[in-house]
Formats: structure tokens, sequence, C-alpha cells
């Protein structure tokens, strides 16, 4: 394959073109330096496709208000694919410059993006109370098989991740609280210490970041295609809304599902801690029992399974909000999935803080 | 009619434990515009997706330009996916690009030209099917139906394939977009000197810009020939099909 070639004629101010002109075959435009082209020879030329055509006539007039140059000795069907691209000049002339965004611009976006997520999820809620309202009102339009559905989705197949991954912290939190009280001869306080940091803060917000990871995400990404699929317009062309059928079932299952789950991380914790603490201090199952019934404090497991559904509810609103505000395209599924993860984990950590002062204040 | 731009010969696929083709062979001349039709579920989008690379036949081999696509190096594969380009259903336009960055995508790939020529060359390709300036910057969300799909005709025509694949072109169009599309597709390919294959449902299509039909089913070809050719094939599914549509002079009713 002979690649296109254009040389400047001097004499009569032509552009003589040979090889092929094809996209794939033309690496750059001949640079003519501002002369004019009065003339296209095209004998040389043995492929010409529209790509071709465009880029000759392209080089030939830089700009759409330079005259046509003539058209010689090309052959027929080449003229004509020339004669075909040529009105199109001038609108594709003008080289296209994409827009830059200024840092003030930035900002602004920026700003009206946050203020857009806040106001969006009161706006959300107001709605969610409406629809809470009617459903309160006519109870045959709640949709338990949904809600089972949901439930069995979000709690049941996140048993073995929080199970597990509690299980894990509470080997890590005893094994280092261990190392440090065998040094004071007070092996058993790490009972004390490992109760607290898993039952009071660890099983809560760990539990609450990977359903925020997990559901929440899943939540988003579901909802967000059934909006790009046109799903949820069918939903509320059949008369029912998308609130009742999509949304108040998810926010129920997670109210329901989460403190269950952190009982279930706090059950698993103890059991890695008790595991750790036989092996590394040669307390037995008995003794740490024994002491967990001396120590604990039913408070201490109510504050952490509290947080639960607080947590709960804000991870279903922000996930179903983000999902149902999808626009129609698969770019903004992922846009929203990741907003949602990361609004979710910055709403648990606010949260968490809050819970803390307020125990404190509360002397709980 | 001289060579053959694409050759199906013998080819058998079962999916789902269903055989969908059973030895279908067919070929096509350059510069032809044929239409595959048939029933839903005879196989017409797995034929298409065979030929384009996308589905791999059990048995039977599949040329285009005279090379094998299944036996090809994934590089003699590349070159070959340069000579063609594919209009999918829905358009499969990339929503997170701008219009005129999904039809210069092939071209930021495949050529060594700078972006800025292949955005020029990208908006050349949308004034050529039709479509105003101002669309060149919006993303393919902000489209309607028909607009989308032109769009994707202009991706699939940016690197000036000598032969062209559409699924569908007219489906989801309004009748009188529905036509101008056709006769777009039509005007391009006489002027391109383009072998256009296309699958559809639409008799308009058939009847104003075809040159030669090809009838699907029960897994193998039926019939091929024009309009008024097939009409004298007895096969109960043809005749319904076309009795769908009153031709010229001819009354559906009768009195």
């Amino acid at each position: 394959m002979t690649a296109a070639r254009a040389q400047y004629d001097d004499t009569q101010g032509a552009l003589v073109a040979s090889g092929v002109w094809r996209a794939d075959s033309i690496g750059a435009l001949p640079d003519l330096a501002g002369k004019a082209v009065h003339v296209i020879d095209g004998a040389g030329v043995t492929e010409l496709d529209t790509n071709g055509a465009w880029l000759l006539l392209a080089a030939a007039r830089p700009r759409a208000s330079d005259p046509m140059p003539e058209l010689r000795s090309f052959q027929p069907r080449h003229l004509a694919m020339l004669q075909l691209v040529a009105p199109h000049c001038a609108v594709t002339a003008d080289k296209p410059k994409p827009p830059r965004e200024g840092m003030l611009e930035l900002a602004g976006r920026g700003t009206l993006v946050v203020w857009g997520h806040f106001f969006g999820l009161v706006n959300f809620i107001g709605h969610l109370f409406l629809e809470l309202v009617v459903l309160m009102a006519y109870p045959g339009r709640w949709r338990w098989r949904e809600l089972g559905a949901q439930i069995s989705a979000v709690f049941v197949g996140a048993i073995p991740i929080v199970a597990g991954m509690l299980f894990l912290l509470g080997v890590v939190f005893a094994y280092l609280l261990g190392s440090q009280a065998q040094q004071y001869g007070a092996s058993i306080f790490v009972v004390d210490g490992l109760l607290l940091a898993i039952l009071r803060e660890v099983s809560p917000v760990i539990v609450a970041v990977l359903v925020a990871g997990r559901t929440g995400a899943a939540i988003t990404a579901q909802i967000g295609t059934m909006k790009v699929t046109e799903e949820i317009d069918a939903i509320t062309t059949l008369g029912l809304s998308p609130l009742a059928v999509l949304v108040i079932p998810r926010v129920i299952a997670l109210l329901l599902a989460m403190p269950l789950l952190v009982f279930i991380g706090d059950i698993a914790g103890v059991l890695g801690g008790m595991a750790v603490t036989k092996e590394q201090l040669d307390i037995s199952f008995h003794m740490f029992t024994d002491r967990m019934v001396d120590v604990l404090d039913l408070k201490t497991l109510l504050v952490g399974v509290c947080k639960a559904p607080v947590f709960a509810i804000f991870i279903a609103l922000i996930a179903c909000r983000m999902g149902l505000s999808v626009t129609r395209d698969s770019r903004s599924v992922g846009a929203n999935t990741t907003s949602t993860v990361v609004q979710s984990l910055v709403a648990i950590i606010i949260l968490n803080a809050i819970f803390a002062v307020m125990f404190v204040r509360l002397g709980i | 009619m001289s060579e053959a731009v694409i050759d199906v010969s013998d080819v058998s696929i079962s999916l789902g434990g269903r055989p969908v083709h059973r030895g279908l062979s067919l070929s096509v001349a350059r510069g032809e515009v044929i239409a595959l039709i048939g029933g839903s579920g005879s196989g017409k989008s797995v034929l298409l997706r065979e030929i384009i690379g996308l589905v791999k036949p059990q048995s039977g081999g599949i040329k285009l330009f005279g090379q094998s696509v299944w036996d090809s190096s994934a590089e003699q594969m590349s070159l070959l996916r340069r000579r063609f380009g594919v209009l999918f259903q829905d358009g499969a336009l990339f929503s997170s690009l701008s219009v005129e960055d999904n039809v210069a995508t092939p071209l930021f790939e495949h050529t060594e030209l700078p972006r800025v020529t292949c955005r020029q060359l990208a908006r050349l390709k949308l004034a050529m099917v039709g479509l105003p300036p101002d669309a060149a910057r919006k993303r393919p969300s902000e489209l309607s139906g028909g607009m989308r799909k032109r769009v994707a005709l202009a991706r699939a025509l940016a690197l000036d394939p000598e032969l062209l694949f559409l699924d569908e072109p007219t489906s989801g169009l309004d009748p009188i977009s529905g036509r101008a599309f056709d006769a777009l597709i039509r005007l391009l390919a006489d002027s391109l000197g383009l072998t256009v294959f296309l699958v559809t449902h639409d008799l308009d299509t058939l009847f104003s810009i075809i040159d030669r039909v090809i009838v699907l089913s029960d897994g193998r070809v039926l019939g091929s020939g024009t309009v008024a050719e097939l009409k004298h094939i007895d096969d109960p599914w043809l005749r319904e099909y076309f009795a769908a549509r009153p031709t010229e002079g001819e009354t559906v009713h009768g009195n």
C-alpha cells in the first residue's frame, strides 16, 4: 500500500496528490505554509475514500472562505467522492475546541452538586413520608413479597461476610489487647476491653460499612438500571408508586436486617476474641464467659445495636435516591453507585461521631 | 457480480439445546444491498453475530472478503474489522462520550491522524448522515431515537468500510424517519460503493431500497431473490408476511 502523498507545484499553484488516500494511510497533512492552491491534480491517486477526500480538500483550502480549487485528472469515481464531500467542508472546517473549565467554575459546580444532594435527600424523605401515610391508610398496598425478597438479599446473604469479618476483627483486637495486658498480668481485663470495643463501636460501624458497600451499591445499581431501561416509568404507568414498590421494601428490609446483622457481628467478634484469649492468654472459654457475665452491661450491647437502624435508614435512603436520580445513560449508573457508597460512608462516620458525643453527654 | 464479499457455507449452531442454524449457506456479492428476513426466533440476529465474529458457529465456515472469520489470527481479524462497519439495533453508542467523539473513536484507534483532524472527520460523517452541526457536542442521551441511529450509522461509516451491517435499522423510528433513513442508506451505498447487509422486519425497507432479499426459515435459507420473485415461493410464513402489506393496485380485503 503506497502511502498518501501530496506535493505542491509552484508553477501552476497545483497540489499534486498520489497514492492511497484513506484515513489509515495518511500520517499528517502536507503543510503548504499558506500557499494558495488553484488546482488539485489527482492523476496519481489510486484510492480515495470520504476521509481521504476531506483531508485532501482540507489541505488545499484550510479556510472555508478559500475558493474551491479546480479538480484535474481525477478518475470519475474519485471525482464523485470529492463532490460528495465538498458541500460539507464549510461545516467541518472550523477546528472544534474542547471547552475548558476554570477553577471558579469547578468550585461552583461542586457546590451545586453537594447542595443538590442535600436538597434532594430532604425532598426524597418528604415524598417517602407521604407515601408511608398512604400505605398506612391502605394496608393492602404493602409489598410483602418484595419485602421478603429484600430481607433475604440484605440479611441472609450478608451473614457469612459479616460473621467472617467480625470474627477476624475480634481475633485482631484480642491479640493486640492481650499482648499489652499480659505484660501487667492483667490478662483477664482483655475480656472487658474486647466486649466494649466490639459491641459498642466495631460491630455497628463495620457492619454499616459492609452494608453500604454491599447492599447500598446494589440498590443504586439495580434501581438505576431499571431507570435506564424505563422499568420505573412502566411501574408508574401501571398506576403503582415506585416509592411503594421499590423504595419502602428496601428501607424496611435494611431497617430490620441491620440490628440483626450487628448482633450476629457481636457474637462473631466475641467468638474470635475467645479463640485468641484461649490460645494466647490461657483464658478458658468458661473463664471468659464468667467474666463476660460479670462485666457486660446490657447497655453496652444496646448502644451498639441501637445505632444500627439509624445507619440503615441513611444507607437505604441515600441508595434509593441515587438510584432514582440516574439519568438515561450507563455512565450515570456508575457515577451514582460510587456516589452512594461515598455518601453512605460519610454519613456513617458523621452519625457515629454524633452518637459518641451524645452518649457521653447523656452519661450512657 | 464479482467476488463474494460475504460467504457463509454450511453453518450450524445450537443455542440452549435448540438448533438455530442447520447447514445454512449464503453469499453476497460486492455492491449488493441485501436484506435478511425471517420470523422472530429464526436466527437472523445470531447469523449476523456469527458473520461479524461475535458468536462462534459450531460447524461450517464464514468468510468475509475471502478471509475466514473464525480461523484468522487476532491481527488479521483486526485488519478485517476495519473493512466493515456495524450498526447495532439500539445504536450502542458510548454514553460517556459526546456524539462527535463516538464517531471519532474508530479514527482515534485505527489511524495516526491528530485528534483534532479525527474530530473534523467525525463532523464530516455526521454531516453526511444529515445531522445538524450542533448535535456534535451533545451526549447520546440528549438525542432522539432517529438521531441516535444516524450517529450510530456515522460511527459505522467512520473508517469508510466497504461492507456495512445493519441490525434492524428502522426499528423504533416513525415511518417518515424510517423512510428517510432508508433513502440515506441507499444514497450512501450508491455513492460510496458499499455492500450493505441488513436484518429487518420493515416491509417498506424491502420494497424501497433492497436489491435482493434472503429469507431465513427453520435454520436454513428458504429462498433469495427480489421481492417479486419471493412472492412465488409457496411458504405459509412468507405468504402471511407479504399479505401484511397491500401492494400497489391491490386491496387487502377485496370487494
